[in-house]
């Protein structure tokens, strides 16, 4: 079955309402107005990112750290380590609840990876996000509010796919991650109206989901 | 919630070849507490929010809610009020502020068949820094009430507008009409019909002092709360003159369709009227303790239904 939703699993949320200084600090908080942290970790890093920026949207916290793990969740420290650890900060514990709140529930129902084959052995992210936070605007350079398409993909797909992409609307690239990234894969923001994002996203999928179906055919 | 790259991918599919829906995200499930992060809950683990700590709390106070107009139970967003409690308390702020910015237009006294009189306040801006003012009449309405009101009556009933026009305007005829029909049927004398303008409770001791009537009433526009600008409230004292208290005075508020309607306030007003002329008194004197059959509520005893909170705004969730 194909373009089936691979729902991402949250592997660990945990708060810390007035975390020590120096944590904050090798986080990147400011310490003038972040006092508690909410983490998480899940198996899909590209769908966090997206939920840490809906987090944005929901509560003034920021998104002070935010990393993938190298070669991706089937490769793992640990149990609880997936591919991604996220950290928002906040000056108050509530404010961090509302965020994880509104993360989980992007997590739930929103942002997810696509299998883009039968067997499910290629997956493809062409996640549009309609109104940016504030985390994600800074990441590629856009203002809050702004539409993107957040397309993701493995090396070979995402080039005939991002090509596919800029190519399908008025859409422009606004940051190119080319492979490997940490986790092997590739991946773009591209930006526009919101129906070009969308347009972008779409084609973006389809040919991905044709790459896996004929990928010796030039 | 609804995911809009869900619906692009569900249409992607069927274009594709795939003749299946997408599977239907689960529904929203409220966050629920987890027992330990450590037991390894399948699927998403959940967050202990201050919200579920509070959850029995909100339980009682939504239940509290049911019997009060008052802000309880609204729960919170964060350190911050839900969206939908915002807009509704700036609706009703604005209601209250409209019904406090309305002036009777000229000439509505007239139209409405009630003498218009008018306080010692020039215009509105004063009416509403000047209280003092508000509590004495003008000359002219003075000499108009000495050359053209019946004088000698047991009941002067006055309307105004107080500190709302929007609820002069509103139920104010039809309390004044279900008072005075009440008070003949009791075969009280009730004085001429008086409209006054940018006036305060206190005018009606003057009015009444002027008139000689035994008991005055008025009935005007109260100092409107949120969500209801269109409240009346009646005064009433025995013997009026100026220099009379509070203490001197009996009242009844929250006279509108939400609270005590004008029909079920003008009977109510009529029997402390009457209880006034028996006793010839009023205020904290006044003995209600025979009266509570007639009065109800009013009486202090027994049920008090909770006022209905109108809904101003409505936010799609």
């Amino acid at each position: 079955m194909i373009l089936e939703p691979i729902l991402p699993r949250v592997l660990s949320v945990r708060r810390i309402p007035a975390a020590h200084a120096a944590l904050l600090e090798s986080y990147g908080a400011d310490l003038s107005r972040h006092t508690s942290l909410g983490l998480v970790t899940c198996d899909q890093d590209d769908a966090t990112y997206v939920a840490l920026d809906e987090a944005t949207k929901h509560s003034p916290v920021d998104v002070i750290y935010a990393r993938s793990f190298y070669a991706g969740s089937d490769h793992a420290s640990g149990r609880l380590s997936g591919e991604i650890l996220g950290v928002i900060a906040g000056s108050d514990p509530e404010e961090v609840d509302e965020g994880l709140n509104a993360l989980l529930r992007c997590l739930e129902h929103d942002a997810c990876f696509y299998s883009a084959d039968e067997k499910g052995e290629i997956a493809v992210f062409p996640h549009v996000i309609s109104s940016l936070g504030h985390y994600l605007s800074k990441e590629a350079g856009l203002e809050v509010g702004d539409s993107m398409a957040y397309l993701v993909a493995p090396p070979m797909e995402f080039s005939i796919g991002v090509d596919a992409a800029l190519k399908a609307a008025e859409v422009e690239a606004k940051k190119i991650f080319p492979p490997p990234t940490e986790t092997n894969y590739a991946a773009a923001y591209l930006a526009g109206e919101q129906c070009a994002c969308e347009a972008a996203a779409e084609a973006f999928a389809e040919a991905v989901v044709e790459v896996g179906r004929r990928p010796l055919t030039r | 919630m609804s995911s809009r790259t869900r619906q692009l991918i569900e249409v992607l599919r069927i274009k594709l070849g795939e003749a299946r829906p997408l599977a239907q995200p689960a529904p929203a499930r409220p966050v629920q507490a987890k027992a330990r992060a450590s037991s390894g809950p399948k699927g998403v683990p959940r967050v202990v929010t201050s919200h579920q700590r509070r959850e029995a709390v909100e339980r009682f106070a939504q239940e509290a809610s049911k019997h009060t107009t008052a802000l309880v139970g609204i729960g919170s967003v964060g350190t911050r009020y839900a969206t939908d409690t915002v807009l509704q308390f700036q609706a009703e702020l604005a209601v209250a502020h409209e019904a406090v910015g309305a002036v009777l237009p000229k000439g509505w006294a007239e139209s409405k068949g009630l003498l218009p009189l008018k306080s010692r306040v020039s215009d509105h801006r004063q009416f509403l820094l000047r209280p003092d003012l508000g509590r004495r009449l003008d000359e002219s309405s003075v000499a108009l009430i000495n050359e053209e009101v019946a004088k000698d009556v047991d009941v002067q009933p006055i309307l105004a507008d107080g500190l709302s026009a929007v609820a002069c305007m509103g139920a104010g005829m039809e309390l004044l009409e279900a008072f005075t029909r009440e008070c003949q049927g009791r075969g009280l004398s009730v004085g001429t019909p008086l409209c006054a303008q940018f006036a305060r409770v206190w005018l009606e001791d003057e009015i009444g002092e002027l008139t000689r009537a035994k008991v005055a009433v008025i009935l005007l526009g109260e100092r409107p709360g949120l969500g209801t600008g269109d409240g009346l409230s009646a005064y009433l004292v025995y013997e009026p003159k100026v220099g009379k208290t509070d203490g001197d005075r009996n009242m009844m508020s929250n006279i509108h369709a939400r609270g005590t309607p004008p029909e079920q306030a003008g009977k109510r007003l009529a029997v402390l009227v009457g209880a006034m002329l028996e006793q010839r008194r009023s205020g904290v004197d006044l003995d209600l303790s025979a009266l509570s059959a007639e009065l109800g509520e009013a009486a202090g005893l027994g049920y008090r239904a909770p006022q209905e909170r109108e809904q101003l705004v409505e936010v799609s969730r």
